[in-house]
Formats: C-alpha cells, sequence, structure tokens
C-alpha cells in the first residue's frame, strides 16, 4: 500500500548549516560545501561517521561532485549521489535524505547544496523543438509577461507588484546569509535599472554561490547520539510534482504550485491557515504574488493587497520570506532549497533573532525549476 | 522499420496572411505549437498520431514586456515581446514589430507577419506579430 511521509517513521531535521550566499568568487565550491556540512554537524552535536548517506543537490558543477568535496570529512565509505533538478535541485536533496531516514535505509542522512553558476546549457534547449523566440526571452521575461498579466487582470500596479522587494530585502538585511544584507524603498526599487516589461534589477534575484547543508534523523539516532530533542523539527511531508497540461488554466506555474502545495497540505493534514512560516521561489517579485495566492494563503487577486497589509511580514499573519527569500537572500540554485529547510528550521526553534516570527510552529518550503517542476516540504515543531 | 515520416519543423507557412504550422493530435484532439513528433505531451500518443494543423495568424494580445537587458547578439534591447492567444487556440510568444509598448494594451487584436531579419548565418525570415491597425 502507498504511504505518505507522515505515515512512515517520524523523520527530523536536526543539524543545519550554511555559506553565506555571495557573488560569483574564487572560492572553490569545496570549501562552500564543507563550511556548511561542518556548521550543521556542530549544530547537530553529531561526528561525520554517524551520517549514513549523502546528496548533493547542485546543477552547474558538473559531475561527480559529491566525493571530491565530502573525502575532507574523512572518508567513510557512505552512499553518495548529486541530486539535479533546476531550482529544486536542493529541495530534491532533501527529499531524498528524508526518504533514506523514513523508510529506515539509514538513521542519519545529509543533504548539502552547493553551486558556482556558470554557463552551461540546459536540457530543454537541446530537445530540438524550437519557438518563435528562442533565447530572447528568458525567466525575468517569461515572469514579466505573468506581471503585466496579473496587473491587468485585477487592477493590481507596478508598485504593489515591486513591494514584494521591499519587504523580502528588509528580512535579508536581518540575514548574515543572504546575498543582498541592505533594506531598500519602493522608491530604490522602482528607480531600476529596467530589467523587463515592469520588473527592475532589485525585482529579480541575485544568481551568486554559496551552500547549505541539512541533516535528517530518525528518532532511534536522536536517542544513540544523544541529539537535543528539544531542537529537532519533524518533516510531515515533502511532495515533488512535475507540470502537467492545463488546457484551461491562467497560469501554468501557479497552476503546478497549486497542486503541489495542496498535496502537502493533506499529507501533513494542515490548512493554509495553520502555516507560521513559509519560503518560496521569489525569483522575481510577480512570483510572490502568484503563490501566495495558489497557496490559499488569500484569494485570487489579493495577493498584492496581502503583501501591502503586513500580514505577511514577520510578526504578522505568516511570515513570507523571512530569510529575505530568493531576492535577497539570493538564488545559488544547487543550495536555495536546502537552505529554505535550514531557515524554516531556524523559525521553528525560535532561533531566528530579529528576524524570528513569534510562536511559529509550522511552516512550508516551496521551490520550482524550470521544466516545470515543484518541490514542497512542510516541517512542524512536536508540541 | 523505416522511420515514418516526419512533418516539416518550419514554424510558419508564407501567404498573404501567413499561417503557423502548429500540430494536432488524432487521438485526444489536442492542438499545440510549436510543433513536435515526439508524441501528444497531453494523452501521450506516439509520432504517427501527429498530424499537420494550420493555425491561424490571427489572435488576440494576452500579455507583453518590452525587454531592456539583453546579452545576446541576434537582437538588440529594447525589444517588445507578446503572449497571443490565437484564433485556433494555442498561446504564443513572439517578437513584436512595435519596438517599445507605447500604444500597446491586454486584448489588442493581433496578426503574424513575415519579416527578414539578419542573423549569424546570414538573412533570416522570422515571424513576428503587429497590432491590427482598427478600421474607423
Amino acid at each position: 500500500m502507498r504511504k505518505t511521509l507522515r505515515q512512515m517513521r517520524p523523520v527530523y531535521v536536526v543539524g543545519i548549516g550554511l555559506h553565506r550566499y555571495q557573488r560569483l568568487s574564487d572560492t572553490p565550491y569545496v570549501t562552500l560545501g564543507l563550511t556548511a556540512v561542518r556548521e550543521a554537524l556542530n549544530d547537530a552535536g553529531i561526528e561525520w561517521k554517524s551520517v549514513e548517506s549523502a546528496y548533493t543537490g547542485t546543477a552547474f558543477i558538473g559531475m561527480a561532485a559529491s566525493r571530491p568535496m565530502l573525502r575532507h570529512l574523512g572518508a567513510t565509505g557512505i552512499a553518495m549521489a548529486q541530486v539535479e533538478n533546476a531550482s529544486a535541485s536542493g529541495s530534491t536533496a532533501v527529499r531524498q535524505a528524508c526518504l533514506d531516514v523514513a523508510s529506515s535505509l539509514t538513521d542519519v542522512s545529509l543533504a548539502v547544496g552547493v553551486d558556482k553558476p556558470g554557463p552551461i546549457a540546459g536540457a530543454p534547449g537541446k530537445t530540438n523543438i524550437h519557438d518563435l523566440v528562442g533565447r530572447r526571452v528568458v525567466p525575468f521575461t517569461h515572469f514579466a509577461l505573468l506581471a503585466n498579466e496579473y496587473m491587468n487582470r485585477y487592477g493590481a500596479t507596478a508598485e504593489q507588484v515591486a513591494m514584494v522587494a521591499v519587504k523580502n530585502n528588509r528580512n535579508g538585511a536581518n540575514n548574515p546569509y543572504a546575498q543582498r544584507q541592505k533594506a531598500v524603498t519602493l522608491e530604490e526599487v522602482l528607480a531600476g535599472p529596467q530589467i523587463s516589461g515592469s520588473l527592475t534589477r532589485l525585482q529579480c534575484c541575485p544568481v551568486g554561490e554559496g551552500a547549505a547543508a541539512v541533516l535528517v534523523a530518525s528518532d532511534d539516532a536522536i536517542e544513540k547520539l544523544r541529539i537535543d530533542r528539544s531542537r529537532a523539527i519533524r518533516v510531515t511531508a515533502s511532495v515533488s510534482r512535475s507540470e502537467r497540461v492545463y488546457r484551461d488554466a491562467k497560469n501554468f506555474d501557479a497552476e503546478l504550485t497549486r497542486e503541489t502545495v495542496a498535496q502537502a497540505y493533506q499529507e501533513a493534514q494542515i490548512e493554509p491557515q495553520d502555516l507560521d512560516v513559509v519560503e518560496l521561489h521569489d525569483a522575481f517579485t510577480i512570483e510572490e504574488l502568484l503563490y501566495v495566492e495558489a497557496m490559499g494563503l488569500c484569494g485570487e487577486g489579493e495577493g498584492a493587497r496581502m503583501i501591502s497589509s503586513g500580514a505577511v511580514d514577520i510578526g504578522g499573519k505568516c511570515a513570507i520570506s523571512a530569510s529575505g527569500g530568493l531576492l535577497a537572500m539570493g538564488h545559488p540554485i544547487g543550495p536555495t532549497g536546502t537552505g529554505q529547510i535550514a531557515e524554516i528550521t531556524r523559525q521553528l526553534r525560535r532561533e531566528a533573532g530579529a528576524r524570528q516570527q513569534p510562536n511559529a510552529r509550522t511552516g512550508l518550503a516551496h521551490m520550482v525549476g524550470v521544466g516545470a517542476v515543484c518541490v514542497v516540504h512542510v516541517l512542524q515543531k512536536d508540541s | 522499420m523505416p522511420e515514418p515520416a516526419t512533418p516539416s519543423t518550419e514554424l510558419f507557412s508564407s501567404a498573404a496572411q501567413p499561417t503557423l504550422n502548429g500540430r494536432r493530435c488524432r487521438a485526444c484532439g489536442y492542438v499545440f505549437f510549436p510543433p513536435q513528433s515526439y508524441g501528444c505531451e497531453y494523452c501521450g500518443a506516439p509520432t504517427d498520431q501527429l498530424e499537420p494543423k494550420s493555425l491561424s495568424g490571427l489572435g488576440s494580445l494576452a500579455s507583453f514586456a518590452t525587454v531592456h537587458l539583453h546579452q545576446g547578439k541576434e537582437i538588440e534591447a529594447p525589444f517588445t515581446v507578446g503572449l497571443i492567444v490565437l484564433d485556433d487556440g494555442p498561446a504564443v510568444r513572439a517578437i513584436l514589430m512595435q519596438r517599445t509598448d507605447d500604444g500597446l494594451k491586454i486584448g489588442d487584436r493581433m496578426r503574424a507577419v513575415i519579416v527578414e531579419t539578419n542573423s549569424e548565418g546570414g538573412r533570416a525570415r522570422e515571424l513576428r506579430f503587429t497590432k491590427e491597425e482598427t478600421a474607423r
């Protein structure tokens, strides 16, 4: 019989670590990744030899990234592999680690996202299917088209869309791991430079380098390794889906998110109003509006008003992109989805300092990737 | 077994009013553009079920965006991209004849035009869209 993650044995995040997201530099990916993994091991209070499998979320480093990095922690002979799922690579690495523990194949598993984005052509350009625009439409124009359509449909303004960048940069200013750590005004966001349609530079996420690591473990491991149970955060849903043909849908991106998140709610047995913190794929400002609606956090067309109302600020009903999101924390591709799990874990442990969402108990992490794919996790603090 | 004959992958056909070369799935009726012969994305029917389907080059503008930043050499920014819902169903993205969004609005009637462009391999023809002049 099929089971959901929640119906298998419990899986907990027990350790988190990051290397700051930053502009591309000469720092080797090995240094980025090891910094994050060592921080996660310290955080969990366990040794590398206790880790039984490792998944490296990465899209740009190239073949065989894991062992040349992880051998420097001591070559213990454990299972390791790379996970590539476009922007959702790091989320998928977390999912694979969770599945190992949930299925009892391991007691402790590692997901580490690490990347140094470069000019590597993706497979979608190699299908030999051509359209009328080719490379003249890149992601920022895809989302500029959706922004224009959204504003026209609901009477939202360019200022309301740009407010997402104001909020997320304010959050990112309090995140030492964020690539952009500076609060910006609405005027600064709108001042440009213009990129595409109504989208300005600060409404598009920075793509740099970095790393994020998450250690997941079973109850047995928590017991045996004497991990602090009060800081362990349970993963209650892990859902991975890909786009279908939505013949009547207005917006494929929102539709894929809608059905993936709906399945995650069902598996975790929660409702949208239970969420205290959400990290979502805000690579471009307009996406946050589309996805808060698709997640059922507000009604259709109400996203712009919800952002301006303060309801999704830290301290509001549900803090969205408390880390700064992709817009401020950054989007180094491989690490991004793993970093979201680290942020939600920090929030649910109440260890997020200046960006702490009060009384956070339930969080959701959401990434989409070119293709398109969507990966969603729900994390909950045990009562 | 011989490979099934693959219809041309040309994207459009020349005529006084150009048409787009779409495909239709015989099994489920799904009509799509751009053309491909790998299999139906909607129902999974194989190559031999996908037949050519000419799509009218007329439609309405569902969205548009003027691109201010572009790195490729094949076109210079600013240029404007439109999302056009064809009267025959599929939505397509195309470069618009209007270089900026001045005077464009969602809902505008659009028609396809063939233009000569200079690409790396010499002169090429491509399909763009332009706003229909309303007769008043």
